[in-house]
Formats: C-alpha cells, sequence, structure tokens
C-alpha cells in the first residue's frame, strides 16, 4: 500500500507493508540518526514524534503516519544551524556518553518541553521512563532538562 | 596550560551524537553489502550427525553458505583456545552458530536457513557448577588436555581453569581461632544490554579482511578472528565506526569471524546485525558465580584466616574473559582487608550454556558482595559493630595485600571517613511501615595495565593529530581525556587536537578499552609520543627565532621566547619551516605499565598477578524496604572514589553515575535467566533494565591521590563504581530486614522469603 507523510518538513511517500515499522521509513528518508535499539518498544531508542507525541517507531506502524506530521533527530537542528536548547544543554551537561540512545531522549525531552516550559525533576523522570540509557545512570540527562528550563526563564 | 586539565571540556564527538550524524556500527554499510543470518543450535548438548547445506546453497539470492569447514581454527580469549567459529560437530550450547548464510536480502538469508538440513544425537547436557565438577559427569569438551594456554594452569575436564592464591599456614589458623564463620553466597549472569547490538561489515580485498565493526578492543578482535581462520593477523583490518556501548560485551570477536568467511566466499561484501533475541541469547553476560567463604577471626574482630572457593561459570568456551581474570577473585577478596593468612581457589567451569565475558568489573562485582556480607555475619556472631568490624581490619598505606603488593598509597580509611560526612538526611517514601537500613563498604580496585602504542605528528596548520586504536566507547577517555592531556603538553586549545578513529592499519597496538585503562594506557602513550613531537617543535623554533631552546616557552599554539613578548612563531609556520629542512614533525610513543613487586610465589594460573594503579573507594547507601510488598527503594547512595588526578571530573562524574545505576541494576533487577541451557530473557521486556525512576541520588567526592605512573597522576575511574554496589545494597537490605538475602538479585519474592523465614524463626 501506498502511504504519504510529512517527514521533518518534507512530503514523503512510500510503498509498504501492513506492518511496515515507521522506523523503517524514517531510517530510508531521514537518515540514520533514529536508532533500532531493542526493536520491542521498551528502550526508547528509536523514539520520534508524530504529530508532537513521542512514539515508539520501531513498533509504530508506518500506515498510522498516513496524512501526519513525522518528526526525527535529523530536524531537531538544521544540519549547518546551532544546537536546539535540548542537545546544547546536553552536552554542556555531561549527559552524551556511548550516544545511542541520545536520539530518542532528545525526542523524548523535546516533545516534554515544547508542552511544559516548566516541568518538575519528577516529570522529566516519568516521561524519560521508557527511554533506556545504559551508560549515564539518568542524573546528568534529567539535570540537563531542567537547566534548558531554568536558562528559558533568564532575561533576553 | 593549566586552562585545559581538570576542566569540564565538551565531548569532541558530541555533537554528530545528539544530531543523529554519528554512523554508529549498527549504522554503517557498505555498497553491494549482502545480508547475513545464522543458524544456532536450538539444543544444549549434541553430536551432529548430518549437516547438508546444498539446498540451502541454491536457493534464490544467496551467495555464500558456510560451516565448521571454512573456519578450522581453535581460539579463545587469550588464556584457553578452545572455541571455533562454527560448531565442530558437536553443539555445546543453545545459539552456537552451526552454519551461515549470506544473501541478497534478508528473507532470503532466513529462508536458506530453513533449509538446511541438520541431523543430531542428543547428548546429556551439563548445568550446574559443583555437577559439572564430579568425576561422573559427561565432558563438555573431551579433548580439553588437547587445547593450547598461555601459561600452565591446573585443568581438568568441566575444570576450565583454575587460579588460586595462598599465604601463610591456614590450617593452623583455623585449628586455634575463636570463632569461624561460614557462609554461601550466589549470583546470577549480567547482561551488558548495550544500546547497539553486535554488528560488522566485512570485505574481502587484496587477499585481506577488512572489517568496520564497534569494538572496544580492535587489536585482540584482529587476533581472534586471525586465529579463527587460520591466517596472519596482518591479513585481517579492523576499522571501528562510533560504538553505542560495550561495557565489556565487545571486547571480544563475536560476529566478524562470521561476516569475514563468509565474504570471502561470496565475493562481496557482508553485513551481520545481531537482533536483540540473539544478543541476549548468544553475545556473552557476566558469569553466574558461587562464593563459598570461611574465615576465622579473633575474638575482637580481627581477621586471622580467610579461605574461599569462587565457581564461575564459563558456559561452553573461553571465548570470553572469564578465564583470563580468574585470578581476579583472589586479589579482590585479599585486596581491600588485611588478610595474613588466605587460600583462596577460582574456579572456572565449562558448562552446556552460553560463554560468558567481561561485564565491568569482571569478575569482582559477586566477590565484593559475598565478601561484605559475609563480614556483616561475622559483625552479628561477634556482636560488632559492622563498621567498626570494617576499620579494624581494612587495609592502610603502606600495608600488604593477599598477593604481597604493598599498597603504599592506600586511602581507604579517608574514603570511608569521606562518605560518612557526606551522609546527610534521607527523605524518606512516606510508608510508614517500611523498614530502612544503611551500609558502608569500602572497596580496592585495579587499573588495567595493558600496554598502547601512540603517534603524534604536528599538522601543517598547527593542529595535533593523535592517531591511536583507543577506542572511544562512550567514557569520554579519547573525546576528552587523551585530547585535553595532549592539549595541555602543547598549550594548545582544546579543539585544536584530534584523535583518529582506530585502524589497525594505521595505528600501534592498544590493549583496548577495557579496566579503566584508556585515559592511563593510552594517555601515557600519546604524551610520551607528544614530548618528543615537542622537542622536534622546539628545535625548529630555535632555528627561526635564532635562539637557545633552553628559552623557548610552547603556550596558545605559539612558541615564543621567554620574556621576549613579541618573538614568536605559530605552531602552523613550525609546521611549514619543518616539511622541508628537517622533514614532516612526527613521533611514536609508548606506554608499559611498569612492575610492581609481588609475591609470585603464591599464586597459580593467574593472568592478573597484581594491581596496577591501584584505586581505592567506599560506597555508602540508605534503603528503604516495604515489608509488604518485599520492594527495595534506594533512597540515596553516596561515592568517595579515588581517581589519581581529575582530568575532566564533569565526565568522571557521568562514569560514576552510570556505574552505580548498572551496579544497582545487578544488586536489584537483572537476571538472565536460564533453564535448560535456554536463555529465557529474549528481551528488554523480561529482562530489568533501570530506568529514570530507578536511579536514587547519588552524591560524589573525587579524591585526587595520584598515580606516580598515570598521567599527570590519573588513575582509571570507569569500571570501580559499579564494583561495591550489590554488596553496599545487600548489606544495607539486611540492615533493613534483619535478615541477610544471600543471593541476586534482591528481587521481591527473595526479600519477602527471607523476611517470612525471619518472623517464623522469631515465633
Amino acid at each position: 500500500m501506498k502511504c504519504s507523510f510529512t517527514l521533518n518538513g518534507r512530503a514523503v511517500e512510500a510503498e509498504i507493508d501492513g506492518l511496515t515499522p515507521l522506523l523503517r521509513l524514517v531510517r530510508d528518508h531521514a537518515g540514520t540518526g533514529t536508532k533500532l535499539g531493542c526493536g520491542e518498544g521498551r528502550c526508547g531508542a528509536c523514539t520520534v514524534l508524530v504529530d508532537g507525541e513521542p512514539v515508539a517507531s520501531c513498533l509504530y506502524p508506518a500506515a498510522n503516519v498516513e496524512g501526519r506530521q513525522v518528526r526525527s533527530i535529523e530536524s531537531i537542528a538544521a544540519p549547518d544551524a546551532p544546537l536546539s536548547p535540548v542537545q546544547d544543554a546536553l552536552l554542556d551537561g555531561g549527559a552524551v556518553q556511548c550516544g545511542a540512545c541520545i536520539p530518542g531522549v532528545v525526542m523524548t525531552l523535546t516533545a516534554l518541553l515544547e508542552k511544559e516550559n516548566r516541568p518538575s525533576e519528577e516529570r522529566v523522570r516519568t516521561e524519560l521512563v521508557g527511554n533506556i540509557c545504559r551508560c549515564t545512570g539518568y542524573h546528568k540527562i534529567v539535570e540537563s532538562a531542567l537547566a534548558v528550563t531554568t536558562a528559558s526563564e533568564e532575561p533576553v | 596550560m593549566t586552562g585545559v586539565i581538570g576542566q569540564n571540556h565538551r565531548r569532541a564527538d558530541g555533537e554528530a551524537k545528539v544530531r543523529g550524524t554519528a554512523i554508529y556500527g549498527m549504522d554503517y554499510t557498505e555498497r553491494a553489502a549482502l545480508h547475513a543470518k545464522v543458524l544456532r543450535a536450538e539444543v544444549p548438548a549434541a553430536r551432529v550427525v548430518r549437516l547438508d547445506t546444498s539446498k540451502a546453497q541454491a536457493m534464490p539470492g544467496v551467495w555464500a553458505v558456510a560451516t565448521a569447514a571454512d573456519a578450522p581454527g581453535l581460539s579463545g580469549m587469550m588464556a584457553l583456545k578452545d572455541q571455533r567459529v562454527f560448531a565442530d560437530g558437536v553443539i555445546r550450547y543453545i545459539g552456537e552458530p552451526i552454519a551461515a548464510v549470506a544473501a541478497e536480502t534478508p528473507r532470503q538469508a532466513r529462508a536458506a536457513l530453513a533449509a538446511i538440513e541438520l541431523e543430531l544425537e542428543p547428548l546429556e547436557p551439563v548445568f550446574d557448577l559443583d555437577e559439572a565438577l564430579r568425576p561422573e559427569t559427561r565432558l563438555v569438551h573431551p579433548d580439553w588436555e588437547s587445547y593450547q594456554t598461555m601459561v600452565p594452569a591446573p585443568r581438568e575436564g568441566n575444570l576450565a581453569w583454575q587460579a588460586s592464591t595462598e599465604r601463610g599456614d591456614v590450617d593452623a589458623v583455623f585449628a586455634t581461632a575463636a570463632i569461624v564463620v561460614e557462609d554461601e553466597f550466589r549470583s546470577p549472569r549480567q547482561h551488558q544490554c548495550s544500546i547497539e547490538p553486535h554488528a560488522a561489515v566485512a570485505r574481502y580485498e587484496q587477499g585481506r579482511y577488512i572489517v568496520h565493526t564497534p569494538t572496544q578492543f580492535p587489536f585482540l578482535v584482529r587476533g581472534r578472528v586471525a586465529e579463527l581462520l587460520g591466517v596472519r593477523p596482518s591479513e585481517i583490518r579492523i576499522v571501528v565506526p562510533t560504538i553505542g556501548g560495550g561495557f565489556g560485551g565487545k571486547l571480544d570477536s563475536m560476529l566478524e569471524p562470521l561476516a569475514c568467511v563468509l565474504a570471502r566466499k561470496a565475493g562481496r561484501p557482508v553485513r551481520i546485525v545481531n537482533t536483540r533475541a540473539e544478543e541476549m541469547a548468544t553475545a556473552a553476560p557476566r558469569e553466574n558465580a558461587v562464593v563459598r567463604l570461611r574465615t576465622a577471626v579473633s575474638e575482637d574482630g580481627e581477621i586471622l584466616a580467610q579461605e574461599a572457593e569462587v565457581l564461575s561459570d564459563n558456559g561452553a568456551n573461553s571465548s570470553g574473559e572469564t578465564v583470563a581474570c580468574a585470578n581476579i577473585p583472589p586479589l579482590v577478596l585479599g585486596g581491600t582487608y588485611r588478610i595474613p593468612n588466605a587460600r583462596y581457589v577460582s574456579k572456572v567451569i565449562y558448562t552446556n550454556t552460553p560463554p560468558t565475558a567481561a561485564f565491568r568489573g569482571v569478575n569482582g562485582p559477586y566477590c565484593v558482595f559475598a565478601q561484605e556480607m559475609h563480614l556483616d555475619h561475622i559483625a552479628r556472631e561477634l556482636g560488632m559493630d559492622r563498621r567498626e568490624i570494617r576499620r579494624r581490619n581494612v587495609l592502610k598505606a603502606g600495608e600488604a595485600m593477599v598477593n604481597g603488593q604493598v599498597l603504599d598509597d592506600a586511602v581507604l580509611t579517608d574514603a570511608l571517613d569521606t562518605v560518612e560526612r557526606m551522609s546527610g538526611e534521607a527523605t524518606p517514601s512516606g510508608n510508614p511501615k517500611a523498614l530502612r537500613g544503611t551500609a558502608v563498604v569500602p572497596l580496592t580496585w585495579i587499573t588495567n595495565p595493558g600496554p598502547s602504542g601512540a603517534n603524534v605528528k604536528l599538522d601543517e596548520d598547527g593542529s595535533i593529530v593523535v592517531t591511536a586504536a583507543a577506542a572511544e566507547i562512550g567514557t569520554g577517555a579519547v573525546a576528552t581525556g587523551i585530547r585535553q592531556l595532549v592539549a595541555a603538553e602543547f598549550g594548545v586549545p582544546f579543539e585544536r587536537v584530534v584523535v583518529t578513529p582506530p585502524d589497525t592499519d594505521a595505528a600501534g597496538y592498544d590493549h583496548g578499552a577495557q579496566g579503566s585503562r584508556t585515559t592511563v594506557g593510552m594517555g601515557n602513550a600519546a604524551l610520551d609520543a607528544s614530548a618528543k613531537v615537542r622537542d622536534q617543535i622546539l628545535d625548529v623554533a630555535a632555528g627561526l627565532l635564532e635562539a637557545d631552546v633552553a628559552d623557548l616557552e610552547l603556550a596558545d599554539g605559539a612558541v615564543g621566547i621567554s620574556g621576549v613578548p613579541d618573538r614568536k612563531v605559530t605552531l602552523a609556520e613550525v609546521a611549514g619551516a619543518a616539511l622541508f629542512t628537517t622533514g614532516p614533525i612526527a613521533a611514536a610513543g609508548s606506554f608499559a605499565a611498569p612492575p610492581i613487586p609481588f609475591d609470585a610465589g603464591c599464586m597459580v594460573g593467574a593472568l592478573f598477578t597484581n594491581f596496577f594503579a591501584a584505586t581505592y573507594h567506599a560506597h555508602f547507601a540508605e534503603v528503604e524496604v516495604d515489608p509488604d510488598t518485599g520492594k527495595v527503594t534506594v533512597l540515596r547512595y553516596a561515592v568517595a572514589q579515588d581517581v589519581g588526578k581529575a582530568i575532566n571530573p564533569q565526565m568522571i562524574e557521568g562514569q560514576i553515575h552510570g556505574g552505580v545505576v548498572q551496579g544497582l541494576g545487578f544488586a536489584l533487577y537483572e537476571n538472565l535467566r536460564l533453564d535448560g541451557g535456554l536463555v529465557l530473557d529474549q528481551g528488554l521486556e523480561s529482562y530489568r533494565l533501570p530506568t529514570a525512576l530507578d536511579a536514587p541520588p547519588i552524591d560524589i567526592q573525587l579524591l585526587e591521590n595520584p598515580y606516580p605512573h598515570g598521567p599527570l597522576g590519573a588513575k582509571g575511574v570507569a569500571e570501580p563504581p559499579l564494583v561495591p554496589v550489590a554488596a553496599v545494597i545487600g548489606c544495607a537490605v539486611a540492615d533493613a530486614i534483619g535478615v541477610p538475602v544471600r543471593s541476586l538479585p534482591l528481587s521481591p519474592f527473595d526479600v519477602l522469603a527471607a523476611l517470612r523465614d525471619k518472623r517464623r524463626d522469631e515465633v
């Protein structure tokens, strides 16, 4: 079947089987930033946003994105543009180690911070529960997310 | 210069990682690469009666089918050569490769696997460690005697390897001691679960194999693949892309030999990537183990003598580090406390289960868990304070550990004092029934002493390029540590130092990203080469400036004359001038660990004999146990860690956070279950990893206790934070519920069972 949707602002038309996971289309059409971590929707390395909501693209059927907006890590900062505040904060905060989970983490945090500009630490941790990071122990990821919210309050 | 060391520089590989542009091993492929799939054994022990691949060979899209006949070599990780690429007529574990197929599409490869005809005759499998050692038990390797070993060691039948350390007159002390305490502890397999699975892309070109693989130890993979394929190591070239996590799981060769064999047969590149299920079932985890301890103590709590028997599961072959590190248990048991008389025996045992391997703190965490739970038991028997017994027996500077090595710089008491000072008030969960407990555990740990070579050149634009085979597995050791050290040496900004990605053709030997050694080993090698390059720079600059070398200073990317602010040449000018006069500026440097005096006579079968750049630690934990559910919540955690010299404090904190949370996984959640040799946990649904909600508050205090042979005094930092976690959590839970749980993980079921048994005993 045919599937038409918008990926990172570009129109995509793809021929898919009924259960083709969204992850495959994202990696074919956007780049390899979105990772296949566990393949069972548990680790969150494959997180992308569908109409602003994080989904595990390794399980999410591509057929479901017909006519919708999909954003992957490649959309967060243009290749020649500065990093987004979330990306910047993660690097500043020492929250990136091997980095395989990080594209998924960036997507989860971006979605959260687009909805809430001052989430509590508890809220950040709850949102991140679907993103397994085997390296960092999470603290620096959480601190970085909170640093973004603090920075945005400072007068310009 | 001072602006670089001790600073929280951002990692040099960070932008690509947060943008999603970094190409990991799992992302890498080559034009016209074929897809490979592996036929894996579904029974734990059998004889292969018939293996016919002719139908598979003729299937559409199939370019190559490989079996044991294509890879005859025997290999093993350093110590003992008992492994082949494919089952050699005998199946020894569920998941063992029997054949592999390379085809145009994954679907065609799978169809070909299904067409392979296999006839088996079952054999009696061996699973239990004690049972494996009984004389009547079937041998997993009937040919064990013929296998090559690196050093002599006691071996027999299913005892793959034995390492032991013995000091003093143990029997005499036990015969006269006031109290003798005995315990047994068990721990399960823990899986590394890197987010990136194992992956390899190989091609065969100009008579050589070129392999792109996300490995922590490129030179080991090169050597192992060569042995397994029966070729010279130089016929293999290993190139390392970005690595998506390792934790010891990506040290050894895994998929690389399969990809190489298929690529040669097919004449096309071959890509192979593990599914998560293959990863869990066959990518070697931390070994399950049994630790038996028996200790003689005086009435005032002094350890007089100790005996230990450590049984660790090698699985079906020695393809991981379990054998190579067999003497770590004796050193760990006798490296933190003063144990004047000791008999420690570490037995690595063959079973019909998937092979085990290195995982951060290899062979250590369960020994520390056992030793600390045992010490608490001794304290209970004596009616003594748990902290007091530790303080009384902990090694002090100038005292010797069990191998006779004197720990001149031991700061265990300082570490204990530090965590005591750090322990503030915990925020309880509010559950009025919750039971609370605390514990403190000291630890001596090791920096891996493996060698390194580095090449350093002054680039024509004045940048410094370090060519090294040190793998950046995420710790930051390469992405910040080595760069910071070299930037400081040359007085250039951090950004002006480039470290090339590992390629065994280009770089000198390096002993791998393991055991916290990269900053120390490769850092030293890079500094050695840098010093030689620095001399060449000053020599050329002296000519350009018409000054004496002794009057020159290197700072801010230029060479100047002391006291003459206007006379300077930039490094780019020096590089340009050198090209056609002295020749390009470059040098090779190396590092080998200095010999450490110890008593070799007390050891048998040991590849690891001493503690290089020993580090000293103390961990504190406070826990809450819900008596209705058995659930353990860690309220707070504190770490005091000797790092030698902190090159990048933020990166070190990140390693401590990560290590502690992985240790919490080992303590509370993770258990790679096997049943009849079958790995039950085939994914992250049932194999429970810690999440953001499981990470307790962690307070950290870095202790700077410089090591004279470390770069600027640095010691290894990344591995030790995991090692004592299960011990401190186990002791804190025992403190909370008033009874010990002697096996890991401390699951709610086990904690409840312990509570129930205690109540029954009290009635």
